[in-house]
């Protein structure tokens, strides 16, 4: 049964902007799966919204909708869509706006919950959970009002391994019970064994097929780049001793029973589930976090405190966009060197080698997402650091941008830098040197097949 | 007086975080400085930002009652019903000034005017209580006075910082509006 | 049978929760009587009513709570007022004054009573109840998030410190660096604060909020085995 179709829809954010969706055209029945790819800003999200109709904006063509149609939709971020702080409540929520009576409630809620395989405490709270079960309770509170298509946004980024096969699990079923689902992801291969149509979209065009970068740029430095200075090798630049790391909250998150090191020219990954403790763990080389317990960690020689280390250790958090507040691409580089003191021309340099000089007088915040996460680590880049530590700096990044971060890691290694970076999944590249697993509460080296080898 | 004006949901958000975010700063800045006065300083900041963004009647009244609310759901300060007034009362009069200034009035000085409003509005509060207690007309004065004094740096000084933020908004594209 | 005798478990829970929110919304009447009654009483009452909050204050102190505050505010009136009574009218007013001070106090407890004996939320609930939908979402959604916007606002003042901005607490002692703690740390703020807005208003809406003219109110059962 055909639930939704589009008909030569466009539409625009503004009349002076481009148009975000050109002439789409798609049809969902029930029982279906689809999965839209396409690069960072090219109007998935739009085309979620425009779906589910929370869209305010107008649009040319015609959409159809099945006459009682309901559609759920499931953002990206969990943090914004929960609303309330308990699981009951949250499941709860929709039905209380369509002014179901609490007594007929509980039933739906419960219901809702066993279909996602959530099988908690109503009034459990939602900060206690995991992401993945974040993201199975966002499921489940638009479960409850029985949709017939549901419509997910970038599931697999920001979920683990762990959460993504929960989630399969979970659609599946939804799928069999004849629910209708559209995903937009570009990591469709995750998800391969339940979709059905392929589409993708690019500059607003939606057609059938999986979005391959066809151009990727491989900005690739010259050998002379890679090769790392002789000075710098074999320098330590963190070391710990064996520790218990934990907070008060949480006497041990993880123990990392032989300590561990970084030197010089290594670029090391951090790889661990969401919640097992790799950002804290980055904030507390970089100073940021302070801990009851002290421990036994060396930071360029010094016990980290915030503050002390000035250009020489740099620190990208996640979602970097936030740090961005200057008026200009060029002054949002240039800040950090103002202040501390180094050469201004360093910025303009950067943005050339990135091929990115053009967007030097834009405002920070008008850039797409991709964009916006480079900039916020060339910023970190041109200080020139002797450590830098990453966190998920690849999560969410298309392939574009993907290789213009390794340029630049890879870059930075061959001038001395120690790099670590964090991810909740494997990363093979060739420039990786080790791998620190942090699994099961164990912080411990990893061997991993290719790449120069050090032991720390 | 908030049910009249049809804010839209997400305006309304961007209310109510401002006015949690300024309650939640009051209470951390209460424990670092223990100066008074002070909050006047989150009062001004936060109410024009809330006029600039929205620039509508009844926007600053909408963040001072919900501020209230939520001082009163978090026990922030000594608690009680009283709070709510400490914060709707300024966000009032503001908003009532609002509406006598002239449109094409420099923004800096319609902030400064507005916060200085406010802040007469706030040290008003005090004095109330004080008459209501009974306390010697000229006591209530002075201490009134004083507190316009104070709160009035205050005042001014957050507000003096509003009209750069709302330009730099702008320059982002964050607004939907043209002017202030 | 089983699924009847849960039902009516779960009523009873429900009835509980009511009467929750019914007791809290009798405290908050009742602060507002005690609070009114510190002003308007005529003196020879303050005593009677002072009994009353001493009552409150014991019953806070059982709770736990900390009286500290009240005693501060109470230290600073009496000793700002009666210093001003003193100059202004001599020595005979001073008990004058401080009839004034043990009223304003009085008006303070029983809101520091109920901080301490309502749990904030359903003071919000309470509160809430006389808001519009909207409004009262909106408050609920702000409180819910507070933790979140002070992890953001935690985090981009230390990544700011890490890239250098004069907003360390050493650096704040001098006042000419408080405008770049504005703009390198409450600025960005503002911004996720304007996002998170939007985002969470679409979230909402596509929830069907504000579609039931009056919405219901979900009670959770406080039911371990659920």
């Amino acid at each position: 049964m055909k639930l939704l179709a589009l008909e030569g829809v466009s539409f625009n954010y503004g009349s002076q902007l481009p148009t975000v969706l050109q002439e789409v055209n798609l049809a969902i029945g029930t029982g279906q799966c689809h999965c839209v790819s396409g690069p960072t800003g090219s109007g998935k999200s739009s085309l979620l919204n425009l779906l589910a109709g929370v869209l305010n904006r107008p649009h040319e063509g015609d959409i159809w909708r099945y006459p009682q149609l309901v559609t759920g939709l499931v953002m990206q971020d969990p943090q914004t869509q929960l609303l309330r702080q308990t699981v009951g409540a949250e499941v709860a929520f929709a039905l209380e706006n369509l002014g179901i009576p609490a007594e007929k409630m509980l039933p739906k809620v419960q219901l809702a919950l066993r279909r996602v395989g959530l099988y908690l405490r109503l009034d459990t709270q939602v900060s206690t959970l995991s992401l993945g079960q974040k993201y199975r309770l966002m499921i489940a509170a638009q479960l409850v009002c029985e949709p017939h298509l549901l419509l997910l946004d970038e599931p697999w980024a920001q979920l683990d391994d762990h959460g993504v096969s929960e989630l399969l699990a979970v659609l599946r079923n939804l799928i069999q019970d004849g629910m209708a689902l559209v995903l937009v992801e570009h990591n469709a291969s995750a998800f391969a064994e339940i979709i059905q149509h392929y589409w993708q979209l690019e500059v607003g065009k939606l057609s059938e097929g999986i979005y391959t970068v066809n151009n990727a740029p491989q900005v690739e430095a010259p050998a002379w780049l890679n090769q790392p200075k002789f000075e710098h090798l074999g320098k330590v630049l963190v070391s710990a001793e064996a520790f218990e790391f934990g907070f008060d909250a949480c006497p041990t998150l993880f123990a990392c029973p032989h300590g561990f090191q970084l030197q010089a020219c290594e670029i090391v990954t951090l790889v661990g589930d969401n919640g097992s403790g790799k950002t804290s763990l980055l904030k507390t080389i970089a100073g940021v976090l302070n801990c009851r317990q002290r421990i036994p960690l060396k930071v360029l020689g010094r016990r980290p405190k915030l503050g002390i280390y000035g250009a020489e250790l740099g620190l990208l958090m996640q979602r970097p966009s936030r740090q961005l507040f200057e008026t200009s691409v060029l002054a949002e580089m240039q800040f950090s060197l103002r202040r501390f003191d180094l050469p201004k021309e360093r910025a303009v340099q950067m943005l050339d080698e990135l091929d990115l000089f053009s967007l030097a007088q834009l405002s920070p915040h008008k850039l797409s997402y991709g964009q916006q996460h480079l900039i916020a680590l060339a910023s970190l880049a041109c200080l020139r650091p002797k450590v830098l530590l990453l966190d998920d700096p690849l999560a969410g990044m298309d392939k574009h941008y993907y290789g213009k971060v390794w340029y630049l890691l890879k870059r930075l290694s061959s001038q001395g830098c120690a790099i670590l970076l964090s991810s909740h999944r494997s990363i093979e590249h060739s420039a990786v040197s080790r791998q620190l697993s942090l699994r099961n509460g164990l912080l411990v080296e990893e061997l991993i097949e290719t790449g120069a080898r050090y032991v720390g | 007086m908030t049910k009249k004006i049809p804010l839209s949901l997400q305006d309304s958000l961007f209310v109510g975080f401002c006015a949690t975010l300024l309650v939640a700063l009051t209470g951390m800045l209460r424990l670092k400085l223990g100066l008074s006065g002070h909050s006047m300083f989150l009062m001004s900041f936060f109410y024009l930002i809330c006029y600039g963004v929205l620039g509508r009647f009844g926007s600053m009244t909408a963040c001072g009652v919900i501020a209230g609310i939520v001082a009163m759901a978090l026990g922030v300060g000594k608690g009680g019903p009283m709070i709510l007034l400490k914060f709707a009362l300024p966000a009032i009069a503001m908003d009532l000034v609002a509406l006598l200034l002239p449109l094409s009035m420099n923004l800096h000085w319609r902030c400064v005017i507005l916060g200085i409003a406010g802040c007469i509005a706030w040290a008003g509060k005090v004095a109330l209580t004080n008459v209501l207690a009974g306390m010697a007309l000229d006591v209530v004065l002075i201490q009134w006075g004083l507190s316009v004094l104070k709160g009035g740096f205050f005042a001014t000084l957050g507000a003096w910082l509003v009209p750069p933020v709302l330009t730099r908004l702008k320059a982002h594209d964050l607004l939907h509006r043209d002017k202030f | 049978m089983w699924a009847s005798c849960r039902r009516l478990r779960a009523l009873r829970h429900w009835s509980y929760e009511r009467r929750e929110t019914a007791l809290c919304a009798l405290s908050l009447l009742l602060v507002c009587v005690l609070s009114a009654c510190a002003f308007v009483l005529p003196t020879y009452l303050l005593l009677p009513l002072a009994g009353l909050n001493g009552l409150l204050v014991i019953h806070g102190l059982l709770r736990r709570g900390s009286i500290w505050g009240v005693l501060k505010l109470g230290l600073v009136q009496l000793s700002i007022t009666l210093s001003l009574y003193l100059i202004l009218y001599g020595v005979e007013h001073l008990a004058q004054g401080a009839v004034v001070v043990a009223r304003i106090i009085l008006a303070t407890i029983p809101g520091w009573w109920l901080c301490i004996t309502a749990a904030p939320e359903r003071i919000g609930e309470v509160l809430s109840a006389f808001l519009p939908t909207k409004w009262a979402f909106v408050v609920a959604a702000s409180l819910s998030l507070l933790p979140y916007m002070a992890d953001e606002i935690r985090e981009i003042y230390q990544i700011q410190c890490l890239r250098g901005a004069r907003i360390t607490p050493k650096a704040l002692r001098n006042p000419k660096n408080w405008s770049e703690l504005v703009y390198c740390v409450l600025f960005p703020v503002l911004i996720q604060l304007l996002k998170l807005s939007r985002q969470m208003a679409v979230a909402a809406q596509s929830r069907h909020f504000g579609i039931a003219q009056r919405p219901t109110h979900w009670h959770s059962p406080r039911d371990k085995n659920d």
